[in-house]
């Protein structure tokens, strides 16, 4: 049970947003805004967090569309993933919001908790980080639509009072050609070892990971070598492990060392698809 | 333990294995947690309502920490949401009776959140091991010399009671006639170790059915027939002394020939399937006897309806095992009615049912059995005796079948139950005979204290032996792999219930599974548990399950009910033992530590043998 009292809030409109987080801040705690709720309920029963408010924003229009337009795919911050899925919109994106949790939570867990959450694994992140995707936030300041990239890295740089409205993919990687792997320690529901995302754009394998480092991430270090058709494929998969951002991640899951091993193996396997024209 | 000569039976030895083995703690994580109602009335009456298997337990404990006559304590049991041994100790009981004594009295229920419940309730002990084995040029085992370290976390508990089932079992079921053997409990700062389905046997069995598999390896013998070779029979003595007799301990190599067929044993090599893939069977044989406390009792209380039916009244626990509906089962057979005839009370309360020491140790057809058979005659001594008066005749006339009394040799007169089992009244409006009321006892007789010494004795009253083998398909460049197939074959004496046993069995098969393949409680540095939740905890989920193959073998427990020998605890056993072997075998390593993860096959293969 969640042992703390805390407000609860459901407005209609952005601005009414806005102004229950100025509102419930102004008292003196901390808001959240939310959708799914999995991941406060979670924290919240354990006493890592305690929310003096939480600001339910699914009734608000604007966050919950799943359409496309004349030029991108637009997604609502409380779409769930098993909405985002079903779509079939996106190919890609299906595979990467489809295995996060089990049927229960892909009911409950959405585009903007997943992306927003303390957990580490965003796996939600990776087509955007890939598709030059853009995101239009909302908060005291009004409304702005920035390139994705320019407020994650890693995890959400959001100001105070901001919230994500939706994210736009451009067309284009709708129909480009993709890959995604997800790796687990066992089970096929689980927080992955490594969950690894593709999109090849002219020729050129972009190429983006969860779970290999504590925050998912991009890398065109790593996108450079695997690029490099002078290099055999072993080489540039072992060249790839070193170029990692950050110290690769250790947890209940696995160790950093099997962690390489499998991350490793599975950049050998999507070199080879590729090589062999099955991505 | 010390039976024979170990150290000259080793110069005999022309292969030997010596071996360390680890398996780390776990949860039972029943599907509904810890949870105690306590209340005192006015009168001074303490009232507790709660999810437990031993509710006299409760009682008892109650009434000693808290000097209250243990008359004025009522514990009741309702329908129990899985306890697998977590149940079995009095835990929350105490704080919810405490709780209620300090607002007056009032109603207090306590429930934990499943975080709590894993991190500070006790959990399955964890286990080391070293386990020396040898076996002459004929593959014949001459000795074993065996230690056991249990991890029984910081308070002690039934530990010792553990450390003792490992002892009076820990060679497995098998002719060994010289051997050492230390079982020791060790205090750590873990939470602390309670029963678990199989009440340790599922960790040692690991640690010496891997053994047996390095041993026969050795001697260049198939697994499977290097058990049959081995397998207690005639002659052999338990590791306590205990001389093996069918009845008492059951057919080992009848339970091995049936699985080589069942499971279709090919001798437990790697076959290769394609490119980096292999299959591979791993086996192992398990048996499992009883520690009751010596005095341990047990009864039934039965009364009819005025429709003829009977309910019966008895303090074992319903937890899933199907315990109760297998009373029920005995009782019917009795008094030769349709089981639809006989109610269960299904709920526990110490007021009125007869005490059952705990629901544990997979007893309950054993000792709730033979009190239930013993009510039912005390019945049909009753019926017969109205039924004599009725009819004017002997009582040995009477017979009793299909819900009537009638004598045996004019049978076309007969009285149904309805009309008899509360007093009979003639035509002609005389009273005859008394209201039929059942009861049986039962008291565990013939078990012992163990010699210091030696640690010769028998704890239970029978043993209950079989064999299983896991199939599995491996990836052996990824260390990854799938549990295709999980067979059991099990002596169970009497199958007095196909479905509910086999569903009993699977059961345990799906726990050892889970236990070996995934479950881990770790602790930090500082003794905090790592993973007390289900978000991060690993354990086997729907749709991961291999297929599961049940076979049974009959050999009647003559001492027993029906024949029947204690199962519900015993598909665990073998099962993590069996899916070490089967992987030991995929990929050409001796696995010695669970869980039995992709990672830790892996760093088998990086780093030679696991620290």
């Amino acid at each position: 049970m969640i042992a703390f009292d805390f407000d609860y809030y459901r407005p209609a409109t952005l601005d009414d947003a806005v102004d229950a987080f100025l509102q419930a801040e102004s008292k003196g705690g901390d808001a959240l805004y939310y959708a799914g709720g999995s991941e406060i309920i979670s924290m919240s029963r354990v006493g890592s967090i305690e929310p003096s408010a939480v600001i339910d924003i699914k009734n608000i229009p604007e966050c919950s569309d799943l359409i496309i337009d004349k030029k991108h795919l637009n997604i609502g911050s409380v779409c769930t993933l098993y909405q985002i899925s079903e779509s079939n919109l996106f190919p890609l994106m299906k595979l990467s919001c489809g295995r996060i949790a089990d049927h229960t939570n892909q009911c409950r867990i959405t585009l903007g908790g997943n992306l927003c959450g303390s957990i580490i694994y965003r796996e939600t992140s990776l087509p955007l980080l890939l598709s030059d995707a853009h995101i239009t936030l909302y908060g005291k300041d009004g409304k702005r639509k920035v390139p994705f990239d320019s407020v994650f890295n890693g995890r959400m740089q959001l100001s105070s009072s901001e919230m994500i409205v939706k994210i736009h993919i451009p067309i284009w990687a709708l129909s480009a050609p993709y890959f995604h792997i997800k790796k687990t320690a066992n089970e096929k529901i689980d927080y992955p070892l490594i969950s690894i995302a593709a999109i090849i754009k002219g020729d050129y394998i972009r190429i983006a990971f969860s779970g290999v480092c504590s925050f998912p991430f991009r890398s065109k270090k790593i996108e450079k070598v695997l690029n490099d058709r002078s290099n055999s494929i072993k080489n540039r998969a072992r060249r790839a492990i070193s170029l990692l951002p950050d110290e690769v991640h250790s947890d209940g899951e696995s160790s950093g060392e099997y962690r390489l091993f499998v991350l490793e193996n599975t950049l050998l396997e999507i070199l080879k698809r590729w090589e062999n024209g099955r991505i | 333990m010390r039976k024979g000569d170990v150290d000259n039976a080793f110069k005999r030895c022309t292969s030997i294995v010596e071996q360390r083995f680890f398996l780390p703690p776990s949860d039972h994580l029943a599907m509904e947690v810890r949870t105690a109602r306590a209340q005192i009335l006015s009168d001074g009456n303490v009232l507790i309502t709660t999810s437990s298997q031993a509710p006299y337990s409760v009682r008892k404990q109650l009434a000693e920490a808290f000097t209250i006559p243990a008359g004025k304590i009522q514990v009741k049991v309702p329908f129990v949401g899985g306890g697998f041994g977590g149940k079995a100790p009095v835990t929350l009981e105490i704080l919810a009776y405490l709780a209620s004594r300090s607002v007056g009295g009032k109603a207090v229920r306590l429930t934990i959140p499943r975080e709590q419940d894993m991190a500070s309730m006790p959990c399955r002990l964890g286990l080391e091991a070293l386990i020396k084995i040898g076996a002459d040029e004929n593959g014949l085992i001459q000795a074993a010399d065996l230690t056991y370290w249990l991890d029984c976390g910081a308070y002690t508990d039934i530990s010792p009671y553990m450390s003792k089932a490992i002892a009076m079992d820990c060679t497995g079921p098998y002719h060994i006639e010289n051997l050492t053997c230390d079982a020791m409990c060790v205090y750590s700062n873990h939470t602390y170790s309670t029963s678990f389905r199989g009440f340790s046997h599922e960790g040692y069995t690991f640690c010496i059915e891997r053994a047996l598999d390095m041993l026969a390896k050795k001697c260049s013998i198939d697994p499977l027939e290097f058990r049959i070779r081995n397998a207690i029979r005639e002659g052999s003595t338990t590791p306590s002394q205990v001389g093996y007799s069918p009845s008492l301990i059951g057919d080992l190599k009848k339970c091995l020939t049936q699985i080589k067929e069942l499971a279709k044993w090919d001798g437990g090599n790697a076959n290769a399937i394609k490119k980096n893939t292999v299959k591979a069977k791993g086996i192992a044989c398990f048996w499992k006897t009883e520690n009751p406390p010596t005095d341990a009792i047990s009864g039934a209380m039965i009364t009819f309806n005025p429709d003829g039916s009977v309910n019966l009244n008895t303090g074992v626990v319903e937890m899933g095992s199907n315990g109760q509906t297998h009373l029920a089962q005995m009782l019917a057979e009795k008094l030769k009615v349709d089981a639809s005839q006989v109610h269960v009370v299904t709920s526990v309360d110490t007021r009125t049912a007869p005490e059952h020491w705990k629901t544990v140790a997979s007893l309950t057809e054993h000792m709730a059995g033979h009190a239930v058979v013993r009510a039912a005659d005390d019945l049909l001594s009753q019926l017969r005796s109205n039924g004599a008066q009725a009819f004017g005749c002997a009582e040995n006339e009477i017979e009793v079948a299909n819900s009537r009394v009638f004598n045996r040799n004019k049978p076309e007169y007969y009285i149904e139950f309805k009309d008899i089992v509360q007093g009979y009244k003639s035509n002609t409006g005389e009273s005859i005979g008394e209201p039929v009321l059942g009861r049986g006892g039962f008291m565990l007789k013939g078990l012992s204290m163990l010699d210091r010494q030696t640690g010769k004795g028998q704890t239970g009253p029978e043993w209950t032996l079989g064999a299983q083998v896991v199939e599995i398909e491996a990836d052996i460049s990824t260390f990854t792999y799938r549990i295709l197939n999980a067979t059991t074959v099990i002596d169970v004496g009497k199958v007095i219930n196909p479905e509910s046993m086999t569903a009993s069995i699977m059961g345990g098969m799906s726990m050892g599974l889970s236990l070996a393949s995934r479950e881990c409680s770790t602790h930090n540095k500082n003794g905090i548990p790592n993973h007390p939740n289900l978000r991060t905890y690993k354990l086997l989920h729907i749709g991961q399950e291999p297929k599961y193959h049940v076979g049974f073998v009959e050999t009647p427990e003559e001492q027993a009910p029906y024949g029947v020998r204690g199962f519900s605890e015993h598909g665990i056993i073998g099962m993590p033992a069996a899916l070490g072997n089967a992987l030991s075998n995929a990929f050409g390593k001796q696995l010695t530590k669970l869980p039995l993860t992709p990672e830790t096959i892996w760093r088998t293969e990086q780093g030679g043998i696991n620290s």
